[in-house]
């Protein structure tokens, strides 16, 4: 079964978009709900994104890109 | 404590820029596992170094514009926080705050988190006699943003946030922080940050016009008896929303 890890609606207000500054795991590896997978910047402020559930890694959106909030960044392959 | 640094000081601490760097992590950690509601923190590194997000690794020109940044006495160090580099020295004063709190449509949110620190920091200011400081943006400073402690619309402090989700619940921890200048002269530092722009051919470069310290306002402060009332501001503020 496939999960989005989506950029959460509710890290910031308004609809600017931020910009993916760091993958913390590497494309296929394999993590557990609730790692730290990524970091998104948005005004000077970094914000951690998780796992929202176990599995391999699949990353579609690349570090330096510009995502808005709800955007699918990667997906997990349970 | 969390190596050199004591967690319950209200006065300014005196580290290296690396030990107040760990620092503030250790402390986004301790409000991301429960053991307190609020965190704080003010100091002032005793040796030098260019201040920036990790990010900064990748630029291309990065290797040759770090050994530049060192043979010039300003070895590069990363960050958690957000921005672009920031230099730090005896002429920075951080004050660091971290707490817990909810997001949602009327809770926590980064504008919140900039103002929890820059509100307090321009009463304190108003205080100490100075009747223009505000928060805003500065077109020509380094690591510009929206929620700069502005004095006659230059810069004088800058602010960042790291917000990171507490495990098994909606709650989320923040660490804003700021870095003010309080001392050498705004031209002294803007050099060093340009230096790294040339170094990374970056063709922008900021302007010392945009920047003031603490020291031209206010020549007179005694920092170490003032900054125990700005932290004291900071903590008492306004309790998270939740």
């Amino acid at each position: 079964m496939q999960t989005a890890i989506t950029v959460p609606e509710d890290l910031w207000e308004g609809d600017g978009e931020g910009v993916i500054t760091a993958w913390l795991v590497n494309d296929g590896a394999e993590v557990a709900q609730g790692d730290l997978v990524a970091e998104v910047m948005v005004e000077k402020a970094q914000y951690e994104i998780e796992a929202p559930v176990s599995g391999v890694l699949a990353i579609a959106k690349q570090e330096d890109e510009v995502v808005a909030k709800g955007t699918a960044i990667a997906s997990l392959e349970a | 404590m969390a190596g050199p640094l004591d967690f319950s000081s209200m006065t300014l601490q005196r580290p290296t820029v690396e030990e107040g760097l760990v620092a503030e992590e250790a402390l986004l950690d301790m409000v991301c596992q429960g053991e307190v509601e609020i965190g704080w923190l003010a100091w002032s590194p005793r040796d030098r170094g260019l201040v920036m997000p990790r990010r900064h690794e990748r630029l291309a020109g990065f290797p040759d514009a770090r050994d530049r940044l060192v043979e010039r006495g300003w070895p590069i160090r990363f960050r958690s926080t957000g921005g672009t580099p920031v230099p730090q020295s005896e002429a920075v004063v951080n004050l660091a705050l971290a707490v817990r709190c909810r997001v949602g449509s009327s809770a926590a949110h980064l504008e919140w988190g900039y103002h929890r620190l820059g509100d307090p920091w321009c009463d304190w200011l108003e205080v100490l006699g100075v009747a223009d400081a505000d928060l805003g943006p500065v077109p020509g400073a380094y690591c510009d943003g929206r929620f700069n402690v502005r004095i006659g619309g230059r810069k004088l402090v800058g602010t960042a946030q790291r917000w990171r989700r507490v495990r098994g619940c909606r709650d989320m921890a923040l660490l804003v922080h700021g870095a003010m200048q309080v001392g050498d002269t705004p031209e002294a530092l803007v050099e060093v940050v340009n230096a790294f722009q040339a170094a990374i051919d970056d063709p922008q470069r900021f302007q010392g016009a945009s920047h003031v310290a603490l020291t031209q306002a206010l020549p007179e402060l005694d920092l170490d008896t003032a900054i125990p009332d700005l932290l004291a501001r900071l903590v008492e503020a306004r309790p998270a929303p939740a």
